[in-house]
């Protein structure tokens, strides 16, 4: 019995059981998922309520195909992916020094990772990809120069697949293991 | 596939090549600033990726030693990100299979 509410556990149990997934089936993503995916993105934290990031749905396999042959970190081709983009006029208009901000490639990872759970939460499987050619995806996806592609999420309905791990994997990560309590080197003493 | 006297050639379709060419020059770009490791990981992707082009355009390979060294690339390639003594084991030993393979060709030449 969880000491806490059924949504604050179902919650967890969505964070907890999504993995990055870079096997898909063929079947298409539906709209529907998408704009949700992306609505989820919209809730993420901006800092400063800047918002100077946009979100490309891309569906097109030939488009994809084409991303992908200059996104060395896309391992297949998925159904759909969402580039997060930087909208650098909105940056200027927003005083951003985008070259030593060190807030913009946060709000990006905040908004992949709530596009991820949601995904997730919806029975798709998703993987953010920043193993990519700026410019070559900047060409592939003719943005005009004031959008930056900065991260990929890859969605698409999983396929299952065997890991196949080798006999040196490391033990699973616990939160007791990344958590110090009140000073560094204190671990939980439950 | 065509034949020029003792050699075999195998065909990329242009936009193979193409694609070939691109993700070459990208993982170039991007083990400027990737973690140095990365660089084994790229180069023993584009030759799963080469592979994956070569039986797509050139049916005859099913049947030779490429979908099966294929699958075992995309199997433990990824143990980069989990696993890296294995991943290390595994690239340690990849190039036997295609030495092998260069070795047997030879010989039943001769």
């Amino acid at each position: 019995m969880s000491e806490f509410s059924p949504e604050a556990d179902a919650f967890f149990q969505t964070l907890k059981t999504r993995r990055v997934c870079r096997s898909y089936t063929d079947q298409p993503v539906a709209d529907a998922q998408l704009r949700r995916i992306t609505e989820a993105g919209r809730w993420a934290s901006s800092g400063g309520n800047r918002h100077i990031h946009k979100f490309l749905i891309v569906r097109d396999a030939e488009t994809i195909r084409r991303v992908r042959s200059v996104a060395p970190g896309m391992l297949v081709e998925p159904p759909a992916m969402i580039v997060i983009l930087t909208d650098k006029e909105a940056a200027e208009r927003e005083c951003i020094q985008l070259d030593v901000d060190q807030i913009n490639q946060g709000d990006v990872g905040t908004a992949a990772m709530n596009m991820q759970n949601m995904a997730h939460a919806l029975g798709l499987g998703s993987c953010p990809v920043t193993s990519f050619s700026h410019s070559g995806v900047g060409v592939m996806l003719g943005l005009p120069d004031h959008l930056e592609a900065e991260w990929i999420i890859m969605i698409g309905h999983p396929k299952p697949t065997q890991r196949g791990l080798g006999t040196g994997a490391p033990k699973p990560l616990t939160a007791r293991d990344l958590t110090w309590w009140d000073r560094v080197g204190h671990h939980d003493p439950v | 596939m065509t034949n020029n006297e003792n050699q075999t050639t195998y065909v990329l379709t242009e936009e193979q090549a193409l694609d070939m060419l691109a993700f070459l020059a990208s993982a170039a770009e991007i083990s400027l600033h990737e973690p140095t490791y990365y660089g084994t990981f790229r180069l023993i992707d584009a030759a799963s990726r080469l592979m994956g082009y070569l039986l797509e355009s050139n049916p005859e390979l099913a049947e030779s030693f490429m979908p099966g060294w294929k699958q075992d690339i995309d199997t433990r390639k990824v143990w980069m990100m989990w696993d890296r003594p294995a991943y290390q084991q595994f690239l340690k030993e990849a190039p036997a299979v295609i030495a092998a393979e260069i070795k047997q060709r030879q010989e039943a030449a001769e």
